[in-house]
């Protein structure tokens, strides 16, 4: 068996990560919640907001903070009110998702890239 | 009259072969790391306490664990692509089963029994006793560094998406979505079958011993022993830290964020530390660098439990751990393969991993009882770094040469 080496495996390896981003941003898409949705949602902001910013936005929204993700443009919120995930982008979140079980903070990074290219679609 | 021989066919070219081997260790391996994200959601469906589902796990690695050398004479009986198409079919219907599962008794046998033999018989081990096979010997280590650095990225990959899966769908749409990955293995496993083609040679210098024989021979043999004893302690250590890791360092006031950072940061190096530990294994000398990891994670665990834990620690501590996580596997099959040739590899095997299932158990229980009784994991930290030692020291002496009832005249 000559020829597969390192090359050999970082392309395999890269492949396999590249399939895997795909089936990612899938579910990320398929994660993202209508405007009248309630409950404990994963709400996301621009990279380039504040702590401060993105904690005002929750509260004006009338969303609680449930967790932080350890970054300050992802966040874990909820309210019992119909609509909260239509206020959080009204008072400035450019995604809001269904709460993910596994760390928001990656989770986060994904959505936001999501959120980024979907309202460039949608525009 | 000369013929020509026709040319292999693209799905029995060793590229395509390795392919298929490494993609079905990604699947075994990552299905089986995501049963954890299932415990609340049947905890709370059916109103069981954690334990009901955490027997069924327990009993799940205890039957890979013994299954594990049944499958390796299965592999090499019939040949590996059989045995992975069968243990797909019942690793698929197994878990397929949990949602079906409405009794304890019921998830012992889908979850624990049928799912814990279709892990063993589809297991990425005896995909590394066909490659073992098929590849010439200067690359058979790489090809095992490879492989096991599959297992390693299927353990890191597919919790995400199938968390996720469960956020959206459900997790009974998780766990169907689960049976169908498994069932991927059955055309995957289909460029093995060269194996049991006329071109599937019996490599020269190969044992003429009949199974039975071949294994008491084995057990007959004192390195073998050491290797099959050091690997108990490999499977102590990670079983420890997969179960009670998570634990101590919210114990310690580590965010839970941090500590699924960790356990992905142990995941990711666990691949780079695998197929390092394939290149190395390419040299002559395999038991050195083999007794050096078990020295190296004894030395990683005391410094961790010697310096204020925090999250730089921890973080430094996932890292290194995570290179040698896996590690230790195509260095020991590899030493399977010197002292015992390629015949009766995946059978072997299969024995020593039995070692390493029998460790697991026992670091998973024992860090329980221990933390029970003491209120603290520091005592089952310091047994893991004297074993580690220990899996270390006992490791020199093993001779990297084939063992006498093995040579070939």
């Amino acid at each position: 068996m000559n020829g597969p080496g390192h090359k050999f495996a970082l392309a395999f390896f890269g492949g396999v990560i590249v399939a895997w981003l795909a089936l990612m941003f899938v579910l990320v898409r398929k994660a993202a919640l209508p405007p009248e949705a309630n409950g404990i949602m994963l709400a996301v902001f621009d990279p380039s907001i504040s702590e401060a910013a993105a904690v005002t936005a929750i509260a004006a929204a009338g969303g609680n903070v449930v967790k932080q993700s350890g970054l300050a443009f992802a966040w874990v919120v909820q309210s019992d009110e119909q609509g909260l995930a239509g206020r959080m982008r009204a008072k400035g979140a450019i995604g809001v998702y269904r709460e993910l079980p596994i760390s928001p903070a990656l989770m986060g990074c994904l959505a936001v890239v999501d959120a980024k290219v979907d309202n460039v679609l949608t525009q | 009259m000369n013929s020509i021989a026709p040319p292999t066919p693209w799905y029995f070219q060793p590229t395509t072969i390795l392919i298929a081997g490494c993609i079905v260790a990604i699947i075994n391996f990552g299905i089986r790391s995501t049963f954890g994200l299932f415990t609340l959601p049947f905890s709370e469906a059916f109103h069981w306490p954690r334990e009901t589902y955490s027997f069924a796990l327990a009993l799940q690695n205890l039957v890979w664990g013994v299954a594990t050398p049944v499958a390796g004479m299965l592999a090499d009986r019939f040949g590996s692509a059989r045995v992975l198409m069968a243990g797909a079919a019942i690793y698929a219907l197994g878990v397929l089963g949990m949602n079906y599962s409405t009794t304890g008794a019921m998830l012992d046998l889908t979850a624990g029994i049928m799912v814990g033999i279709g892990i063993a018989l589809s297991s990425f081990s005896i995909v590394m006793a066909a490659l073992g096979r098929l590849v010439p010997p200067e690359k058979r280590s790489w090809a095992f560094g490879i492989a096991t650095a599959s297992g390693s990225m299927g353990q890191a990959l597919f919790i995400w998406p199938v968390g996720q899966t469960i956020s959206v769908y459900g997790w009974n749409t998780g766990l169907t979505a689960l049976a169908i990955a498994a069932l991927f293995i059955i055309p995957l496993a289909a460029p093995l079958l060269i194996q049991n083609t006329s071109k599937s040679v019996q490599a020269q210098g190969e044992t003429a011993l009949p199974m039975l024989q071949a294994i008491t021979q084995a057990f007959s043999h004192p390195s073998y022993l050491l290797l099959v004893a050091g690997f108990f302690v490999c499977g102590f250590q990670l079983a420890f830290i997969t179960v009670h890791f998570p634990p101590y360092l919210a114990e310690h006031g580590i965010p839970k964020e941090i500590t699924w950072i960790a356990m992905l940061s142990i995941g990711l190096f666990n691949v780079v530390g695998s197929y390092v530990s394939g290149m190395i294994g390419r040299r002559e000398d395999k038991r050195l660098p083999l007794a050096a990891i078990y020295f190296l994670r004894a030395a990683v665990y005391t410094v961790f439990i010697l310096v204020p834990i925090s999250t730089t620690s921890t973080l430094l501590f996932a890292a290194a751990i995570g290179f040698l996580w896996l590690s230790t596997i195509p260095l020991t099959m590899g030493l399977v393969t010197v002292m015992f040739g390629t015949r009766y590899m995946a059978t072997l095997y299969g024995f020593v991993f039995l070692s390493h299932q029998i460790g697991s158990f026992l670091g998973v229980e024992l860090a329980g009882i221990m933390h029970d009784k003491y209120g603290s994991y520091d005592p089952v930290w310091w047994m893991s770094v004297g074993l580690g030692l220990f899996a270390g020291l006992i490791n020199l002496p093993i001779r990297e040469r084939r063992a006498m009832a093995f040579a070939t005249p």
